[in-house]
């Protein structure tokens, strides 16, 4: 006879993970009966607190939805706003936005990977540990992260919930002097990426090979940040209106999180997604870079996502200094606007990934209902699938320790941002 | 000429603001001396907090605490009192005591550094400070401005 054991393990971590959420895995006779990626943070209405603001007021409380990506949230919701008023940018403001931009890129992927992620693959329960072993990165990676927060500062007038960006353009315009400052900084931090990829390719990575589809926006001449149309690693290449007719939201039971999925399968969006999509629009010193390390796009192991970061930050150094070349002070930062009725939409990639809004607006500016799209939901359905095969992969005979600590290193590979508080992980694991 | 930095923490939360409070009330006393005085009101601020701490000589932090003692209570946390790190990182979480671990173990504290907790009781957000908060802030604000002034006297009696 054999004897069914249960083993219910709640673990007090794991607060790299952002929001409060759970793992439950339940193993019977060597096999997955049950995974779920338990989201139980309450929702924080952020959707319908918009309904009735003046649309002037839309940028500065869609940065509260989130601490490390607020540029994401006022750029897409500016941008949707801007479509549907009619307003051309000033050549000026749009590439601005795409500098502001980079200096969250570079802040939120630092941190990620410094603080949240690279503690895993050192044997460390988490950065300070690392720091005891690994000073000389950790502190390299502060200084990228301090930098990114300085470039949000410089157009934002603060890097938390900055404040910069309106309707339109910009509030401000940095003055010349802090520009030429902050590109000698932006110059000096290259080598220092570079360094940084070096470092992150020769981190050990499990092999784990994947198929799935990536999901990124797309644009024809640069690699996709604050603007571009929807493409997917199967072919697909639609505009930002269009985004209903191929992706949809469901509601589990068992998570207050809204799942995506596109034509009803998971997809991956983030940094690993873009990177395979949008690989031929790196600069030439990114590509060679990558090509030197032997980093093979595009790639199916999620565990490639910390050096599809750092990868990315190198980017986001190389277009701010390319687009801060030559800069003026524009005589208005900022266009008139207009506001008329209708619908809406935009779309930008936040460092988690692709980030839209929807927008309905009447007659005077006015939000009538909204709905955004953030890049954590539409990831989970992908982390449970991930965590399903990957954890075959490993091997499920090995001890509850090892399961939960590659459970966590899977998750965190997404960087998911379940809500703007801290939390922890608990996993339950059942055997029979 | 000492740089000095002194941060309040708190957030909008009723008690929560235990740290800005001092610091507004070190700011109304004009507490400026010939530091190189910087004082900051920060809303958790996370791994940014390490940032703070570097090019300094003295960081004074103020942070609102809940140890079971009675509010409006004041501790001066000497740093074998630093809670030793438990709840792992976060981005959005990290909180003072894990930016202050990270940065000791990267040697970027100040080689002064004072601690202080204003002990509250629970805090919800959209409540107002309660009173004692509000004496505990002033106090504390008079003992940092001595503190300071204090420092200031013996740099002039060393100069001399």
């Amino acid at each position: 006879m054999t004897e069914r054991r249960s083993v219910v393990i709640h673990v007090p971590v794991l607060a790299r993970v952002e929001g409060e959420g759970a793992l439950d895995l339940r193993i019977e006779d060597g096999d997955i009966a049950e995974l779920r990626l338990r989201i139980f943070e309450p929702p924080r209405f952020f959707e319908k607190f918009l309904e009735g603001r003046h649309y002037t007021e839309i940028p500065d409380m869609v940065a509260r939805i989130c601490g490390i990506c607020p540029v994401a949230y006022q750029v897409t919701a500016a941008q949707a706003l801007e479509r549907l008023f009619g307003v051309e940018l000033d050549p000026w403001a749009q590439a601005m936005r795409r500098v502001f931009y980079c200096g969250e890129w570079i802040q939120s992927h630092s941190l990620h990977i410094h603080l949240l992620a690279a503690p895993d693959f050192f044997g460390c329960s988490n950065a300070i540990e690392l720091a005891r072993i690994a000073p000389d990165a950790v502190r390299r990676g502060l200084r990228i992260q301090g930098l990114g927060n300085e470039l949000m500062d410089l157009f934002g007038a603060r890097s938390v919930h900055p404040v910069g960006v309106r309707v339109g353009g910009f509030h401000g315009a940095p003055s010349l002097a802090r520009i030429r400052d902050m590109r000698e900084k932006l110059r000096a931090a290259l080598p220092e990426a570079e360094a940084l990829i070096r470092w992150a390719a020769a981190i050990p990575m499990p092999q784990d090979d994947q198929a799935f589809v990536s999901v990124a926006t797309q644009h024809p001449d640069v690699y996709a940040i604050e603007h571009g149309d929807i493409g997917a690693s199967d072919g697909l290449r639609i505009g930002v209106d269009a985004f209903d007719e191929h992706f949809a939201e469901q509601h589990e039971p068992y998570s207050t999180a809204l799942f995506s999925t596109y034509h009803q399968r998971p997809y991956l969006v983030g940094p690993l997604a873009r990177l395979n999509l949008n690989h031929g629009h790196l600069p030439n010193p990114v590509q060679a870079l990558i090509t030197n390390i032997g980093y093979a796009l595009p790639s199916r192991n999620l565990f490639h996502s910390l050096l599809a970061r750092a990868v990315e930050i190198l980017l986001a150094l190389h277009e701010a200094l390319r687009l801060l070349d030559g800069y003026r002070v524009p005589d208005s930062p900022w266009v008139p606007v207009t506001p008329r009725a209708g619908v809406a939409t935009g779309c930008t990639e936040a460092p988690r990934g692709l980030l839209w809004h929807r927008y309905e607006m009447d007659d005077d500016g006015r939000v009538i209902n909204a709905r955004i799209v953030p890049p954590t939901s539409q990831n989970q359905a992908r982390i449970e699938e991930d965590l399903r095969l990957s954890l075959l992969n490993f091997g499920l005979d090995h001890p509850d320790d090892a399961l939960r600590l590659h459970c966590e290193k899977v998750i965190r590979n997404y960087d998911p941002c379940i809500s703007c508080a801290t939390h922890f992980l608990r996993l339950n694991v059942e055997r029979a | 000429m000492s740089r000095v930095r002194i941060l309040g923490i708190g957030s909008p939360s009723g008690d929560d603001q235990a740290g800005w409070l001092t610091v507004d009330a070190l700011a109304g006393c004009g507490v400026q001396g010939d530091h190189e005085l910087a004082i900051e009101k920060l809303d958790r601020p996370g791994a940014n907090l390490i940032f703070l701490l570097e090019n300094a000589d003295w960081v004074i932090l103020v942070d609102a605490m809940q140890s079971g003692g009675q509010p409006g209570q004041i501790q001066h946390l000497d740093r074998n009192q630093w809670p030793a790190y438990q709840h792992g990182l976060s981005s959005h979480g990290l909180g003072v005591h894990g930016a202050l671990s990270l940065a000791h173990e990267l040697g970027s504290l100040p080689s002064r550094i004072d601690l202080y907790g204003i002990e509250i009781g629970p805090a919800n957000p959209g409540e107002q400070v309660g009173a004692e908060i509000q004496a505990a802030a002033q106090q504390l604000a008079r003992r940092i401005a001595a503190d300071l002034a204090a420092t200031l006297r013996q740099d002039e009696r060393t100069c001399t």
